[in-house]
Formats: C-alpha cells, structure tokens, sequence
C-alpha cells in the first residue's frame, strides 16, 4: 500500500510539474520505459520455466477478446449516455487504451472526438496504473489484466508485475501483444463504417 | 524503438545470470524505474491543453466505462 502511496504522489506531482512548468524533459518517458521493459525482462529471464508459459497460455489467448469486446460495449455505452453518435464510441472503446494511436487516427475524421480518444485512453492507462493494485485485492489479478487494454504489453507492465506477480506479468505482456496486432487494423475499420 | 528489443535484451541477460548461478534482486531498481516513469507520465499529461469541462467528462466517462466493460467480460466469460 505504501508504494501506491508514493505512484499517486509521482503522478501528481508529474502532472503539476507539466501543468505549470511545461518542462521539456525529451523523451526521458520513453527511456524509463524502455529501461523498465529491460528490468522486466530480465527478471523474467531470471526465473522463467517453460512450464509457466504452456499454463498461462489458455487463458492469456482468450482474455484479449474479452478485452476487445467489452472495452467496444463500454464505450457504446458511453456513447450513448453522452448523446454522441455511436460510430465514435466504438471507435474511442476499440483503442483499448492505447492513445497515441486511437486519438490521431480518430482526429483525421473528427478532431473533437480525435481529442476525447486521446484522453479516455490516456485516461484508462492512468486508471489502470491507480486502480490495478487495489483491485487485484478483489479480482482475480490475470482477469484484472483486462483493465489495461493493449497497453498491458509496455506502460502498464510494470504495475502489473509489481502488484500482479511474475506469473500474471506473462499473461499481461501476451494479453497486451494480441491487442496492440489487433487495435491497428480494427479501428480503422470502425471509422470506415 | 520498438518494447520488443529492451524486452529481449533483458530475458536473454537474465537468462543467462540465471544459467551462471546468479539471481540478483530486481525489486529496487524497477520501483525506481517505475515512479520515474509514472511522474513522466504525469508531466505529459498535466501539457495536455483540456478544452472545456465537457471533453474531461466526456473522457472520463469513456475511461470508465471502458474498463468496467472490459473487466466485467473478462469476470464472466474468463
């Protein structure tokens, strides 16, 4: 409990520091990525059995679909609470949270909407980071995966593996590389309809 | 640069720490990594301009509801 403390008073202070200071830090976001992915890696490396994969392999296939799927209805869901065409919030729910991509390819049709796929994702990713820790308490920590959407294979790994364990960290990066192969070529596809 | 190469780089080293008898222990150096990163997170989020009160709604509704529906889906098929 205590590090969930000192990741909401990273991520608040973050958010002040850009809100405010608007610093130009480079990419030092996707240095620490890419030096956690590393460090995850590695401790995978470091206790990996063939064993674990054949076990997680099952379930780590069908998860991303439920994912898929129910991410769509939420964001139908939504949609239709907001009074927004329902086009959009297929759109917005297909990101699966990954908002780099969600957000400039909805933006080449809507720039509004562009802006609320940009966000909601961004959004989900933050939620997931804040809430993945407590909900493992009541969830299942593999289904509780499905939170993170796509971005379970690099942003929110680290969370996951911190408060999910190493077993649930194989299911996460899997859930998370079905998605990101699946997201590029499902969105676009929602925004033709 | 693509998560696959660091993800790589890493099981192949830790792979082979692993062979040669070694395990150190990781859990320091991904907490650190790890707060780093969130407050980076932060600092791109805190840039984003919000235009209006409704577009933060707006997301935050779809945040949500894109969790819940992805989190009930995976309770009740998974």
């Amino acid at each position: 409990m205590r590090f969930l403390y000192l990741v909401l008073t990273s991520l608040t202070l973050g958010v002040l520091v850009g809100r405010f200071l608007s610093p130009n830090f480079g990419n030092a976001y996707e240095v620490m990525l890419y030096v956690l992915i590393f460090l995850i890696g590695m401790d995978l490396g470091l206790s990996f059995r063939k064993e674990e994969l054949m076990k997680v392999g099952r379930k780590a296939l069908l998860l991303p679909f439920l994912t898929l799927i129910g991410s769509i209805l939420g964001g139908l869901i939504a949609s239709l609470l907001l009074g927004i065409e329902p086009k959009w919030g297929l759109a917005i729910g297909a990101g699966c949270g990954w908002y780099s991509l969600t957000g400039p390819l909805i933006a080449q049709y809507s720039p509004l909407y562009g802006a609320v796929g940009f966000l909601g994702n961004l959004m989900r990713e933050i939620l997931t980071i804040l809430i993945y820790p407590i909900a493992t308490k009541r969830i299942d920590p593999k289904k509780a995966v499905a939170m993170g959407g796509a971005t379970t294979m690099d942003t929110t790994l680290p969370i996951i593996t911190k408060f999910g364990g190493r077993e649930v960290a194989l299911v996460a990066f899997v859930h998370g590389f079905v998605l990101t192969a699946l997201v590029p070529f499902l969105l676009p596809l929602i925004l033709t309809l | 640069m693509n998560v696959f190469i660091p993800l790589t780089l890493g099981l192949l080293l830790g792979y082979l720490l692993r062979r040669s008898g070694k395990k150190p222990s990781l859990e320091a150096p991904v907490s650190v990594a790890l707060l780093a990163m969130i407050f980076f997170l932060g600092v791109k989020t805190g840039e984003v301009q919000v235009n209006g009160l409704w577009l933060l709604l707006a997301s935050t509704v779809f945040a949500v509801l894109t969790i819940a529906g992805s989190l009930l889906l995976a309770e009740v098929v998974g």
